[in-house]
């Protein structure tokens, strides 16, 4: 039944005739394993092929969506963490088998004549190849992708002449974004196969057309056929590439993903993928208007001996062609490798980088959590971190707060002449459980401390309060507690409606507030009118509101305008402080995040997060 | 078994082992939609009840189209609430008016297109195939394949009962009202 189906296909078709020309092809010398390399390269194409069609499914290139997309199939498709894994580091395969390839090639001589346009298809599928590399290495529009094309990029506009219009065409305009993600995905998915498509089939066919290039001792060896010596050598060796890929994969738990691209993060340190760690590393011996020594001369040159090589015979004797050719490739072979090691070695001596690398890994596990528990918003990728009060306010509040202030015991952080972290001198309190019981019972209990008044000597009203109260421990515990509950105090509530809520009024810590606080601090007329000293008001202290009001405006009356201006806290104005980083800074001060609660015993890795929803 | 042979059935053996530790995990992938458990769509709204109007803002006879609001988790966006469907409210429908609230799904039954008012306001109406229906959701044409869904409804104690609905999508073209899981 089979066999008349088959016979009746092959009368219609005659790939019978086709199979066996394909099949029975004589290997002189017979099958070796030397010869797995091509096909080896073959097969891993192949599983690029198959993996990135399946990638597409689900990928989404636009710079809001690209990093949500890659996301989504690294950690919540069922095996999408493995089928991207297979195509990240397929990639890298190819790369290495290219390279054998290439060596097994022009050891064996087998880019001299007749060969020679073989050799030059091979060279194209090379470029090919590594196109494929740097377009794809943009695609998930993760800070590593996002700054190693914008260094690539920026090498292809140093370009003389042409460059720098080169360089807008691919990059589609002078900024990086959607429209670059939409020329690398086209280039990626669709320009780059079918040239590597057109060029591979000519390489096969012209290989065919020659066969292989025999050994010298081919007659002794007698023949061989391709099926089944040279393809059962052939699967075996795609075999154990794969197996490797399979192995890589699982170890490393698929492909990494970085945090989403944020071209305003400050250092970031920035790193090819390990096949261009040779150039990158060359860029370095180069400084300054030499660079595109580095950046094209150089490469440029290796491409042009490279392409000229099977012309060599026609100047010199075959026997010394040959030699310097693989002279030549070897040396570069040696000396890439030789590159890859100094990069890596400079690399792993640095502090700075390690430290740099060491916050990038923070923040990317920070993205994956949030993306995982609380989703990418709809504004897009990036907004996973600058809506979140941890990363971005966290920053913010480095930036711009800790120059001056505290927060849990440290300032603005840098390296001394040691390489040792060390932290600005404290000016202004510290800001860790600011609004907080914790905030308010430590001040009640020492004001003079450093995290409170101690470096703001103008500030000295709390002190001279602390030196005459008779207020015993139990009874601060309740005042502390009263003021901390004005941070709870909601928006647009006035102080009567506050004071008429429930649970106010009858707060145990209340008449102590009236006694010792309403003297100087007024929270509504009814607890004291103040005036004793000059104080700031305390209605609504700690809550949103008022921490924002404190910062746009802290030499308003009913803060500290009481003070000398050159006394008072610098203001902030809208301009300073855009709205999105003002909400995070307060949030963050507020501890009013996302928080992964600490794993429990026997719990599952679900129930892992605390339910606390973060507000916008 | 000779030489040839072990290479015959090996390389038929090694190709497959690839192929196949390939083609399993890329078809689990292209099926995940299947595998999932998870609804997509689905925010706490789902589970339960939201309401969608106070019974005064409905008059006798005229049936009131009302938003659905909810969250939603679009495969790695989460969205904020905000109007994901529609359904029509009806106030003691013509053919059982001992009910005081009827709530129709207003994607259509027959292939899901929204359902809107007919001409003259005396019938629904969907406008990609014609299906039609009265103020009960029954067809009055022979072209959706069962009536237009009925959702959920409870009505709360207070003195103006607020509507409350419990919004669920259910399979086209099947006769059957079936719940989408």
């Amino acid at each position: 039944m089979l066999n008349k189906l088959s016979n009746w296909l092959d009368e219609r078709t005659g790939y019978k005739a086709l199979m066996h020309e394909a099949l029975e092809e004589p290997i002189p010398g017979g099958a070796r394993w030397r010869y797995v390399f091509g096909s080896a390269l073959s097969t891993t194409f192949m599983i690029q092929f198959a993996t990135g069609l399946l990638l597409m499914l689900s990928y989404s290139p636009s710079s809001a969506t690209a990093w949500g997309s890659v996301f989504y199939i690294n950690n919540q498709m069922t095996g999408g963490w493995f089928i991207r894994g297979i195509h990240h580091f397929g990639s890298q395969a190819m790369v290495v088998l290219l390279a054998m390839h290439l060596l097994q090639v022009l050891w064996a001589g087998a880019y001299r004549r007749p060969r020679e346009v073989n050799w030059w298809f091979g060279m194209a599928l090379m470029f090919l190849t590594l196109g494929f590399s740097l377009t794809g290495y943009l695609l998930p529009w993760d800070q590593k992708g996002y700054w190693a094309t914008k260094v690539a990029t920026n090498i292809a506009g140093g370009a003389p002449v042409l460059g720098p219009a080169i360089q807008k065409v691919v990059v589609g305009g002078t900024e990086y974004g959607n429209q670059t993600i939409t020329r690398f995905f086209g280039l990626h998915v669709g320009v780059l196969p079918t040239l590597f498509m057109l060029c591979l089939f000519g390489h096969i066919a012209l290989f065919r057309r020659h066969g292989l290039t025999p050994p010298r001792n081919a007659e002794k060896l007698g023949r061989g056929t391709f099926w089944p010596e040279q393809l059962f050598m052939d699967s075996v060796a795609s075999l154990a590439v794969f197996g490797v890929l399979v192995f890589l994969v699982v170890s490393e738990h698929g492909a990494n993903l970085d945090a989403p691209a944020d071209p305003s993060s400050a250092n970031y340190p920035a790193r090819p993928e390990w096949y261009f760690l040779s150039l990158f590393q060359m860029l370095k011996y180069f400084p300054g208007n030499q660079e595109v020594i580095g950046t094209i001369i150089i490469p440029s040159a290796i491409m042009v001996v490279l392409l000229v090589l099977p012309l060599l015979d026609r100047i010199m004797p075959g026997k010394l062609s040959h030699f310097l050719a693989c002279c030549f490739v070897f040396g570069l072979v040696g000396a890439g490798g030789y590159l890859t090691y100094e990069a890596m070695k400079s690399d792993a001596s640095d502090l700075a980088f390690q430290a740099d690398r060491k916050k990038a890994d923070e923040t990317r596990q920070r993205a994956i959590l949030l993306a995982n528990e609380v989703g990418v918003p709809p504004e897009g990728s990036a907004y996973v971190l600058r809506f979140d009060p941890l990363t971005h306010g966290g920053s913010i509040l480095e930036k711009r707060c800790l120059s001056c202030h505290y927060f849990d015991g440290k300032g603005q952080i840098s390296q001394n002449e040691q390489g040792e972290p060390v932290s600005s001198p404290q000016v202004a309190a510290d800001l860790k459980n600011y609004g907080r019981y914790e905030w308010v019972r430590g001040l009640l209990e020492n004001p003079k401390s450093d995290a409170y008044f101690g470096k703001l000597p103008q500030l000295d009203g709390m002190v001279e309060w602390k030196k005459g109260s008779k207020l015993k421990p139990e009874e601060l515990d309740e005042v502390a507690r009263f003021v901390a509950s004005f941070a709870n105090i909601p928006a647009e509530t006035t102080p009567d409606e506050w004071l008429n809520s429930p649970g106010v009024a009858d707060h145990p810590g209340l008449e102590l507030f009236v006694k010792d606080c309403g003297t100087c601090h007024v929270v509504h007329p009814d607890l004291g009118e103040g005036g004793l000293r000059d104080a700031p008001g305390l209605f609504a202290w700690g809550s949103p509101q008022w921490i924002r009001r404190m910062i746009h405006k802290p030499g308003a009356l009913d803060l500290y305008g009481y003070l000398e201006p050159a006394d008072q806290m610098p203001a902030f104005t809208n301009a300073q402080l855009a709205d999105n980083d003002m909400n995070m800074l307060v949030r963050y001060i507020r501890d009013d995040y996302f928080k992964a609660a600490p794993p429990e015993a026997g719990s599952k890795s679900e129930a892992k997060v605390a339910a606390t929803q973060p507000k916008k | 078994m000779n030489r040839r042979d072990f290479y015959r059935y090996g390389t038929i053996v090694v190709g497959n082992l690839v192929g196949l530790s390939l083609a399993i995990p890329g078809i689990a992938y292209v099926l995940d939609p299947l595998l999932k458990r998870k609804v997509q769509g689905g925010g706490e709204g789902k589970a339960g009840f939201q309401e969608v109007a106070k019974l005064s803002d409905l008059q006798v006879g005229v049936p009131m189209s009302v938003p659905i609001i909810e969250e939603r988790q679009d495969a790695w966006v989460k969205y904020p609430k905000e109007p994901v469907s529609s359904i029509w409210l009806v106030r003691q429908p013509p053919c059982d008016n001992k009910v005081e609230v009827l709530a129709l799904s207003s994607e259509c039954p027959h292939l899901g297109c929204a359902v809107s008012m007919g001409e003259g306001g005396k019938s629904f109406f969907c406008p990609c195939h014609t299906s039609s229906f009265d103020f009960c959701g029954k067809p009055t044409n022979k072209i959706p394949p069962r009536p237009m869904d009925k959702l959920e409804v409870e009505l709360s104690k207070d003195s103006d009962p607020k509507v409350l609905v419990k919004f669920q999508r259910f399979r086209a073209q099947s006769e059957e009202q079936i719940p989408l899981a």
